[in-house]
């Protein structure tokens, strides 16, 4: 785990540069116009562009089509469509989705609200007083 | 014939009325390591006796030891044939459940963490940290052998201090590092494994219960319990669509109160708990392994 994330991760954060592109453009975009885009404030190959790309369109997060020879991507969803699916996975506890996010903390009742700050103070206290 | 008959009443108990006892009591909340491994002997002590059962039925009724030949022509044989084969459908089922989960779960968590590295950017504070951009105060682990994830939304950023972020932090490490999620699959697997009428959510309710207390005693030992404690106050109650709650103390609660008791040694019951563990799982392979030793002693002499 540590190793993994030590190292720059470039193709990574290029994922989630190249869908900003796709989603902040009015039209599928090829992968030279996207290269284009990208390569005013970075250094980067054509080919780790469609490489990207690709990784996205197996991941399904882009959709592609055939226009001449070039393959034309999109966004496969809008982001916030696509924010929307991974905050209703995140905190849907039915279907055992549990096991897939092992979340911090779940909801409460008012009345274990009280609880909860009952406790704390206690906690509190008991630390002025050791 | 008697055998068949202890293990079947053994795995009944194991199933039913053990579990509801365990569920009811304070005491494993106080021994989470030991109490997580006297569950999962449960468990697998349950299923042990179930298939014992039917491998003993089955044997006792056919034939006499010594004439292993099948006999179609015989109904005794043919039930115990019978017997047998349910007791291998029982067997079946069970890896279908535990496959059908473990390939279910892969790939809702890789869709999910696709989903995080296109909209959460990553964090230096630790590794695999992502932060994303959301008011609801979030966080969790996503397990992974390699390339794990813990996730923050900006929400809950906005109500903790440092020292409550990095026992939030502390916490979900532990999980990833223990890889409790593999054990909140087992209960899962095993939930649906068994049919709807005899399964109940005991089991994997006190397993996600333990697993956190598992998590927290990690965040404490490394930051003290006040952090963690502040952290769960600060970040619970938070507007997430799991209304329907049980009339019973949540976990949050429960984890709170636990942090606000200072932790008196256990090691006696600790160790009582890990001693039952085995002796529930040494009891059926026992009752098994006997009379099929005993056969194989009687074919052999």
């Amino acid at each position: 785990m540590a190793s993994e994330d030590k190292a720059p991760r470039p193709l990574g954060d290029l994922e989630r540069l190249v869908m900003e592109q796709l989603w902040a453009a009015p039209t599928a975009l090829t992968v030279r116009e996207v290269h284009e885009q990208l390569a005013g404030t970075r250094d980067l190959a054509y080919t780790t562009v469609m490489t990207v790309l690709d990784r996205l369109a197996k991941k399904k997060l882009t959709d592609r089509e055939r226009d001449g020879k070039a393959w034309r991507y999109r966004a496969a969803a809008p982001r916030e469509e696509l924010a929307a699916d991974l905050m209703r996975d995140a905190l849907d506890r039915a279907g055992d989705r549990r096991e897939a996010l092992v979340r911090f903390v779940g909801q409460v009742s008012d009345e274990e609200a009280a609880l909860l700050r009952e406790a704390l103070s206690r906690l509190d206290s008991q630390e002025r007083a050791g | 014939m008697i055998t068949p008959v202890l293990l079947a009443v053994l795995a009944l108990v194991l199933t039913g009325p053990a579990p509801a006892v365990l569920a009811r009591s304070d005491w494993p909340y106080r021994v989470p390591r030991a109490a997580v491994i006297l569950w999962q002997a449960i468990a697998l002590a349950a299923v042990l006796a179930a298939l014992g059962a039917g491998i003993a039925l089955s044997y006792s009724i056919a034939g006499e030891p010594g004439t292993p030949k099948f006999d179609p022509s015989s109904p005794r044989d043919l039930v115990a044939a019978l017997i047998l084969a349910m007791t291998a459908l029982v067997v079946v089922r069970l890896l279908w459940a535990v496959g059908r989960v473990a390939i279910g779960t892969r790939a809702r968590r890789k869709r999910h963490r696709d989903l995080v590295d296109v909209l959460a950017t990553p964090d230096g504070l630790i590794p695999g940290l992502r932060v994303l951009a959301e008011e609801t105060p979030l966080a969790y682990c996503l397990p992974a052998l390699r390339g794990a994830r813990v996730v923050v939304s900006v929400g809950a950023l906005d109500r903790l201090d440092d020292s409550e972020l990095k026992a939030v932090l502390a916490h979900e490490q532990a999980h990833l590092r223990a890889r409790h999620d593999l054990v909140l699959e087992e209960f899962t697997a095993l939930h649906h494994a068994f049919p709807r009428w005899v399964r109940s959510d005991v089991a994997l309710e006190q397993a996600r219960t333990l697993v956190e207390l598992l998590a927290d005693d990690d965040a404490r030992r490394r930051n003290g319990p006040r952090p963690l404690a502040r952290a769960l106050v600060a970040l619970a109650g938070s507007p997430a669509p799991e209304a329907a709650l049980a009339a019973a103390k949540s976990a949050t609660v429960l984890r709170v109160e636990r942090l606000a008791d200072p932790a008196p040694d256990e090691r006696v019951l600790a160790t009582l708990t890990y001693a039952g563990a085995v002796t529930l799982l040494v009891l059926p392979t026992i009752t098994i392994a006997a009379p099929i030793v005993k056969a194989i002693v009687d074919a052999v002499s």
